[in-house]
């Protein structure tokens, strides 16, 4: 058995060698023939395609083209008998069969080519392709496959039978011999290069070899193309329904009656449903309650506070991008000119527009390190260190807003406005004025020595009264009922009457000065000395001198005309304020300690109590109980003067310092309001007794008249409005307005200045 | 006595005295001036026989009394001058302890004639005044007021004159001269023995005080014999009824009345106050606080304002910017004239009967203005 196997091996390997041989011998032929039989091949395709196309389905004619084949297959026998031993190769569509014929066919031509010799090849080939066109044009898509007559029936049936049909002649065609055992088959398998493209026929039994051209079309089939490699699968498609509205429709088939008329089926369902849901047998879905709190809220108890924060983030400002001009090879329009640079050079470091000069480079290579490369990181660093990290809630707030709901000027007449009368006659700087309680005459004071009356309306000056010294201050006594004048000058305290009054009058101011003379021996050694005036400045209307230890700065009377206090400033000593009584002829020091110094001193218009303003503050005290009730903070460096409401709860004090501070006497101790519309120090202040009206007096020249009304109610602050600012004194020696004071009855204010003159503004 | 300087210019070529100036006494009538030509053509000529002349004064004939075209002046000087229209000083009145606020005439005819003077001695004086003589004796010394007397004004029959004082009263006080004072009721611890001595003639009492306003009484006048117009510093005008001594109207303003003046041909008032306007008031009005017309040029306190005697449409004013005005008032923007002559305030302007324009100011000058040629008169 070995030897035989082995010698059928070698017999194998030698026939296989000649095999070899062949396909070399022939390789060369090869190349001609192959394309002979593309040339072959395609002209059959083309007609197997346009057979296909006649006859469709139709599989079983196909057979019949291959009728007379049935010989060829005899050379190889061998396989024929292994293909009906393969169930697997039933399974084969009808197409495949169809190319496994017309392989067959390719294969037979080949053989036929070999057979007649090189010489002959091509007038056979074309003589073979004749009779095979022949054949073709005879053939008829009815013809059955008439290599096997048993029709189209399972072959399985044959099984047991040596033979496996009938041919056109009615004889057995015969199972093709058997004769090789797995070994063979195996070395077939080994040897033979065709092996794997080899199948057998069903119905003949015999095996094929399928042709380069089958194989392929098996693959295109197993891949899912098409079986015609010719065939476009992608070509341009013709739409027929587009997106634009076609004038005809694409159906006319018009609408259906059922469309129109109401479902009696879906009616009968929806009665179900509603006699079921009146029967309650359907309910309602119930809707699920979360308030007892199916779902535990995460962020339920999250600190608003954080939201906030993360919603604020505040991104770090970016650095700007680069530009041209940092580039190291700029256009040229961003290169600096000489002028420019020459301004770059000049200006401050902080005022450059651009912190470099640009500069251009031929290449990247050349650019030098970045000189700046610290200074510009510490600047950034310095940026992100400094940058918000809160967002500024900015509020809009209109400036005009803010300012106070005033009432116009216009609406807050009668004030002075214009300058009407100037009264001229000083010839030093007018330090005080006084008008007389009637409003007929005004009492000045200058520093030329002098005491002028004179009349209002005309500025007549009535009456001069030399009293040979500066006056300080001039004071006309309040009371209409006598008509006196306190004048204070270096150390003296003068009492005038001027007689300028009715007789009545100057009768009873006369009863007042020629008090009993007992009160001076009870008097002793006092501070201060009255003494009575005779001759020359008796006849001048001079009628007291109240000489005191020191220079005395201001006098002021008690509204009802009997007390007049004089005041002394001095820092060291508590001898600042004198009250003397007319009548008795009585002078006091009320205070026992020296509680700063002094400047302006003013009794209450209604009730007991005395005014007392020092360099900061002003003193209220009441003189009944000999106690101080309230002092009044000033905020201001130094007092200069102070003026009391005609009601008693308001004070106004002016300073140096160029403010006017109004107190309201029921509300605080500190300023209720602080005016500073004055440029210089502030020398006067007055009230109106009628008018809301106050006026300030300043060294910058001006007067400036201010509404202010009180009210009764407790809960309405007082309402102040500046009104007018009135010029006309001249400033001299730095000094403007020196006093102010307001006419008894009419909206007018008189101020006396260092310009020497007195002006009436109305 | 006063003395007149005088000179007589005639076309008549007989009648052709010598042209040099002649002292005349200002007293003199038409028969007196007549008798003086005469004198003087008997001087030249014997065989002149005598001839009644009419005089011609500046275009006007003389009728009566050559001081009828004089005017007085009061002044702070305490004194009263009586000016002639040709600008001399004729008489000065001195009588007064202190300043002569007002003056009015009460009647200027015949040889005396009477003249009231209020001072802020809270005094006036009744003056009778004989022109021939050129004497002034002080019949009456009205007293009564608390206050300087800063208006006077006598009645249209010249019986009665009215007085308003910064005492804020108004006085009627009858300017009949009598031989007898009145009684006074003198307070009794006064010293009556020195006052009697101060004393200048005699003491008249007012016949009715009429109070109501609330500050001093700046201007009084008579619009008819039975009313009295007062303005006030406390904004007001106010009509009083004689008769009853009750007010009859008020008119208000919102400042300061410094005068008035009323015009019988157009029955308006006219008041001048404190802020630089001229206002224009129908005084009928009941309700009184009517302004017709504002006249705005000036630029002080208007402290004087005069209808035109004879016009219906003119009045003068005067004002502290040292200007007088003459003012129409058809044409209410502006005035006619300016007239720029004070160097100081203008205080008080009047018309003479003339038809002469007289304001007297603070730089102690009377100037009279002609309105056709609108000429000044400087006086002293």
């Amino acid at each position: 058995m070995e030897e035989s196997s082995s010698s059928s091996t070698r017999s194998a390997a030698q026939t296989h060698k000649i095999k070899e041989k062949e396909p070399q011998k022939g390789g060369k032929k090869r190349t001609k023939a192959e394309e002979e039989e593309e040339e072959e091949l395609f002209n059959f395709k083309s007609k197997s395609t346009e057979e296909e196309e006649e006859d469709e389905d139709l599989s079983d004619s196909e057979d019949s083209i291959f009728s007379g084949l049935e010989d060829s297959g005899s050379d190889e026998d061998d396989d024929d008998e292994e293909l009906s031993d393969d169930g697997d190769e039933e399974g084969l569509d009808d197409g495949e069969l169809k190319l496994e014929q017309t392989q067959q066919i390719g294969i037979e031509t080949k053989k036929e080519t070999e057979e007649t010799g090189e010489t002959e090849e091509t007038e056979g080939g074309r003589t073979e392709k004749a009779k095979q066109e022949d054949e073709y044009v005879h053939d008829s898509s009815d013809e059955e496959d008439i290599r096997n007559t048993v029709g189209n029936v399972p072959m399985e049936w044959y099984r047991d039978f040596p033979h496996i049909g009938y041919n056109l002649d009615g004889k057995k065609i015969y199972k093709p011999i058997r004769n090789k055992d797995e070994l063979d088959d195996f070395l077939d398998k080994m040897d033979n290069p065709d092996y794997w493209r080899t199948v057998p026929d069903k119905q003949t039994g015999s095996d094929v070899v399928l042709s380069d051209e089958q194989v392929q079309l098996v693959n295109r089939l197993q891949r899912g193309q098409f079986g015609d490699a010719n065939f476009n699968e992608y070509e341009p498609q013709v739409e027929f329904f587009s997106r634009d509205v076609m004038l005809h429709p694409v159906t006319n088939r018009p609408a259906d009656k059922r469309s129109f008329i109401p479902s009696l089926i879906e009616k009968e369902k929806v009665s179900k449903l509603v006699h079921a849901i009146k029967m309650g047998w359907i309910k309602p879905r119930r809707v699920e309650d979360d308030s007892r709190g199916r779902y535990y809220d995460l962020w339920a108890n999250e600190d608003s506070s954080i939201l906030a924060r993360h919603k604020m983030h505040l991104p770090a400002p970016k650095i700007p991008l680069p530009g041209h001009q940092e580039s190291y090879n700029p256009p040229p329009e961003y290169l600096f000119t000489d002028e420019e640079r020459a301004l770059w050079e000049q200006q401050d470091p902080c005022d450059r527009k651009l912190p470099f000069v640009p500069r251009k480079f031929s290449s990247l290579r050349q650019v030098p390190a970045f000189s700046r490369f610290i200074h510009e990181r510490f600047e950034r660093c310095l940026d992100l260190y400094l940058c918000p990290r809160q967002r500024k809630m900015r509020v809009n707030v209109n400036p005009e807003d803010l300012i106070p709901k005033l009432p116009k000027p216009k609406d807050l007449q009668p004030f002075p406005t214009t300058q009407s009368l100037v009264y001229r006659g000083h010839s030093g700087l007018v330090r005080s004025i006084s008008v007389s309680p009637s409003g007929q005459w005004l009492a000045s004071g200058s520093d030329d020595g002098s005491v002028r009356f004179w009349e209002v309306c005309s500025s007549r000056c009535l009456k001069t009264v030399q009293v040979g010294g500066a006056v300080k201050s001039v004071a006309w006594n309040p009371n209409p009922s006598v008509c006196l004048l306190a004048v204070a000058l270096d150390s003296v305290v003068l009492i005038l009457s001027p007689s300028l009054a009715d007789r009545q009058v100057v009768l009873s101011s006369e009863r007042l000065l020629s008090a009993p003379q007992e009160a001076d021996a009870n008097e002793g050694a006092g501070p201060v000395t009255w003494s009575e005036t005779e001759g020359e400045e008796l006849n001048h209307g001079i009628r007291l001198k109240i000489q005191h230890p020191k220079a005395v700065q201001q006098v002021s009377w008690h509204a009802k005309g009997d007390y007049v206090a004089s005041v002394m400033p001095d820092h060291s000593s508590n001898l600042q304020v004198l009250i003397h009584q007319l009548s008795r002829r009585r002078s006091q020091n009320p205070f026992r300690k020296n509680k700063g110094l002094v400047q302006c001193v003013s009794f209450h218009p209604v009730r007991p109590y005395f005014f007392v303003g020092t360099q900061r503050s002003v003193r209220i005290y009441n003189l009944v109980k000999q106690e101080m009730t309230k002092k009044l903070q000033a905020n201001s460096k130094w007092i200069s003067s102070m003026a009391v409401h005609p009601g008693g709860d308001h004070v106004i004090c002016g300073s140096y310092d160029c403010r006017l501070s109004w107190f309201d006497l029921d509300l605080s101790t500190k300023p209720y309001k602080m005016l500073r519309h004055h440029k210089k120090a502030v020398r006067g202040v007055a009230y109106h007794r009628l008018y809301p009206l106050f006026a300030s007096a300043s060294d910058d020249g001006t007067v400036i008249v201010c509404h202010g009304t009180v009210y009764n109610d407790l809960l309405q602050n007082p309402l102040i409005v500046p009104v007018k600012v009135l010029r006309g004194h001249e400033i001299t020696h730095d000094l403007g307005v020196l006093d102010v004071t307001f006419h008894p009855t009419q909206p007018w204010v008189f101020s006396s200045g260092a310009d020497a003159t007195i002006r009436l503004f109305t | 006595m006063s003395q007149l300087q005088a000179r007589f210019f005639t076309e008549d070529k007989r009648y052709i005295v010598d042209d040099v100036p002649f002292s005349i006494p200002a007293g003199s009538e038409v028969q007196d001036l007549s008798n003086v030509i005469n004198k003087l053509l008997e001087a030249n000529n014997a065989s002149h026989s005598k001839v009644e002349f009419d005089f011609l004064v500046r275009g006007q004939f003389l009728r009566t009394s050559l001081s009828i075209h004089m005017d007085t002046e009061g002044s702070y000087d305490k004194t009263a001058r009586i000016w002639s229209v040709e600008g001399k000083a004729v008489m000065t009145v001195a009588g007064h302890t202190d300043v002569v606020k007002d003056v009015a005439w009460v009647k200027r005819d015949g040889l005396t004639s009477l003249l009231l003077t209020a001072s802020l001695d809270q005094t006036l004086l009744l003056w009778e005044w004989n022109s021939e003589r050129n004497k002034l004796k002080a019949r009456h010394c009205c007293r009564g007021h608390t206050g300087s007397v800063d208006a006077v004004a006598t009645d249209p029959t010249g019986s009665k004159f009215c007085s308003g004082s910064w005492d804020k009263m108004l006085k009627i006080w009858s300017a009949v001269p009598t031989d007898e004072a009145d009684e006074v009721e003198e307070p009794a611890d006064r010293p009556r023995k020195k006052q009697k001595t101060q004393q200048l003639g005699l003491t008249r009492t007012p016949l009715m005080t009429l109070s109501g306003h609330n500050e001093a009484v700046s201007s009084v006048l008579w619009c008819d014999s039975e009313e009295v117009c007062s303005a006030s510093w406390d904004h007001t005008i106010r009509v009083w009824d004689v008769e009853t001594g009750g007010m009859k109207t008020a008119l208000t303003g919102s400042k300061v009345f410094n005068c008035i003046s009323y015009s019988p041909l157009c029955r308006r008032l006219a008041s001048g106050s404190t802020d630089r306007h001229i206002r224009l008031w129908d005084p009928r009005t009941k309700d009184g606080s009517l302004v017709l017309l504002s006249l705005t040029s000036h630029t002080g306190w208007v402290t004087a304002v005069k209808w035109a005697p004879s016009h219906e449409h003119q009045l003068v004013s005067g004002s502290l910017d040292n200007l007088v005005k003459l003012w129409d008032t058809r044409s209410c923007k502006a005035p006619l004239y300016d007239l720029a002559a004070h160097e100081d305030k203008v205080f008080c302007v009047d018309w003479t009967e003339s038809g002469l324009m007289l304001s007297g100011g603070a730089d102690n000058k009377l100037y009279s203005y002609r309105y056709s040629a609108c000429q000044t008169d400087a006086g002293a």
